[in-house]
C-alpha cells in the first residue's frame, strides 16, 4: 500500500514539474495530496540549489561589475574636482563624505545647484557626541529626486567650540533642524537667522544629548530628583 | 430623619445641607479636556460612547474657568509642568486633580533617565486620586473617577474643620 503511494506521489511530482499541476490537485485523499505538494516543494528546492552552481562563473562576473561605486564616493569625487581642500578622504567610505566644515556653505550650494548632483532634498540634519573625550559630529543626509540618489555627509567640529555654518538658507527644512541639533548638542550653526532652542525651554541649561550632560536639579523651584539607590 | 418622619409629602427628601452639596458636587464633577500623550487616547475613549462619562455626571469642558477636576492624562514635561501650574491655579475653587497613568503619578519609564520629566504631577499641583496603568484601561479611569466621587461627596464644604 505505502509502495503505491509513494509511486503514486512520485509520478505526481514529476508532472508537476512539468508543469501539470493537475496531477497532484486529482488526488483525492488528502494527506496524499498534501505529501505530494510537500515533495514537490522540496524538489523545487533542489534543483534551485544546483543551479547556482552552474552559474557560479557568472555570478563572478556579475560581482565585479556590482562594484559600482556608491553615490557618496561619486559625489565625493565631483566635490574633490570642485574644492580639492576641503574633504577629509581618510575618513571618508562608501557610506558617508567626511567634509571640513570651513567652506561647507559653497559645497552644499553646489550640491544643490550642480546638475549632476541636484541634491533638493535635505532630509535630516543630527548630532552626534563622539564621546566625553571627543569631538561632536553633525551629520546631513541628503537626497536627489531628479536622480534618486542620496549621500551622508558628516562634519566634525571641536566639543568646546563647536560651530559649522548654517545651510538653514539653502535648504530652508533646515532651519528647524539645525534649530534641534542646537537644542541637543549645542552646536552653533553660523548664519542661521534665529538659532534658538526648538524643544527645550528658553531658559534651559545644558546639551541634553551630550554625554557630559549633568541634569540640572530644579527647574524654576521644581526638583528633579536624581537616580535614588536601588532604583538601578 | 426621627423628628421630620411623616411631615412631609412622598416626594420631599430631608437631608443635611453639608451632605446634599456634598452630593450634587460630587454628582457632576466635569473635567478639564486637555491630554498630554498617550493617556489622553485613554481619556478620550472613556469619554467616548461606550464607556459614556456622561452617565456618571462628567462632561468636558475646555476652559479651566468651567472646570471642576483636572485629569493629567500623560507625561508632564518640565516644560509643561509649569503650564500645568497655571491651569490648575485658573480652575475655581473646589477644585480636583486626578493624575493619570504610570508619567503623571510618578514620571513612569522616563523616572531614571528622562532628564525633562517630571517625577510625579504631584510635583506641582496636589492631587487627588492616582490611577495606575501604562495607560490605564477606561474601566480603571472610571474607577478613579467614581473614588474621586466618593472623596467630594464625603467633603462637608459647610463643616469648619478643626486643625
Amino acid at each position: 500500500m505505502t509502495d503505491n503511494l509513494e509511486q503514486l506521489i512520485k509520478e505526481a511530482v514529476e508532472k508537476a514539474l512539468e508543469g501539470d499541476m493537475d496531477a497532484i490537485n486529482n488526488i483525492e485523499d488528502r494527506v496524499t495530496r498534501s505529501k505530494a505538494k510537500a515533495a514537490l516543494v522540496k524538489a523545487k528546492r533542489e534543483a534551485a540549489k544546483e543551479k547556482p552552481e552552474v552559474s557560479s562563473d557568472e555570478s563572478d562576473s556579475t560581482q565585479d561589475s556590482a562594484k559600482i561605486k556608491t553615490s557618496n564616493e561619486n559625489i565625493a569625487e565631483l566635490i574633490i574636482q570642485q574644492f580639492p581642500e576641503d574633504i577629509n578622504k581618510d575618513l571618508s567610505s562608501e557610506g558617508h563624505i567626511q567634509i571640513h566644515p570651513k567652506n561647507w556653505m559653497a559645497i552644499a550650494k553646489y550640491l544643490r545647484d550642480d546638475p549632476a548632483c541636484l541634491f533638493d532634498s535635505l532630509q535630516c540634519i543630527t548630532g552626534v557626541d563622539l564621546g566625553e573625550e571627543s569631538d561632536l559630529e553633525v551629520r546631513y543626509n541628503l537626497h536627489s529626486m531628479t536622480h534618486l540618489h542620496a549621500i551622508e555627509v558628516r562634519i566634525t567640529c571641536s566639543r568646546n567650540n563647536a560651530k559649522v555654518p548654517s545651510v538653514e538658507s539653502i535648504w530652508r527644512i533646515g532651519d528647524w533642524f539645525e534649530r534641534e541639533t542646537y537644542d541637543m548638542y549645542g552646536i552653533e550653526f553660523d548664519g542661521h537667522r534665529d538659532l534658538s532652542r526648538i524643544l527645550l525651554p528658553e531658559d534651559w541649561e545644558g546639551w541634553p544629548l551630550r554625554k557630559d550632560y549633568d541634569v540640572q536639579e530644579t527647574y524654576h523651584g521644581i526638583v528633579v530628583p536624581k537616580v535614588k539607590e536601588g532604583w538601578e | 430623619m426621627g423628628v421630620f418622619e411623616n411631615k412631609f409629602q412622598d416626594n420631599v427628601v430631608v437631608a443635611s445641607l453639608d451632605k446634599l452639596l456634598g452630593w450634587a458636587r460630587s454628582t457632576s464633577p466635569w473635567f478639564f479636556q486637555f491630554g498630554l500623550a498617550c493617556c489622553a487616547i485613554e481619556m478620550m475613549a472613556t469619554a467616548a460612547s461606550r464607556h459614556d462619562l456622561m452617565r456618571i455626571g462628567m462632561l468636558p469642558r475646555s476652559s479651566p474657568r468651567q472646570a471642576d477636576v483636572m485629569i493629567v492624562a500623560g507625561t508632564v514635561t518640565l516644560k509643561m509642568a509649569l503650564r500645568v501650574k497655571k491651569l490648575y491655579e485658573q480652575m475655581a475653587n473646589p477644585k480636583y486633580v486626578i493624575s493619570m497613568g504610570s508619567c503623571a503619578t510618578s514620571g513612569g519609564p522616563y523616572w531614571q533617565h528622562g532628564y525633562h520629566v517630571l517625577k510625579g504631577v504631584d510635583l506641582v499641583v496636589p492631587v487627588d486620586v492616582y490611577v495606575p496603568g501604562c495607560p490605564p484601561r477606561p474601566e480603571a479611569l472610571i474607577e478613579g473617577l467614581l473614588k474621586l466621587q466618593e472623596k467630594i461627596q464625603s467633603d462637608r464644604p459647610l463643616t469648619r474643620k478643626i486643625a
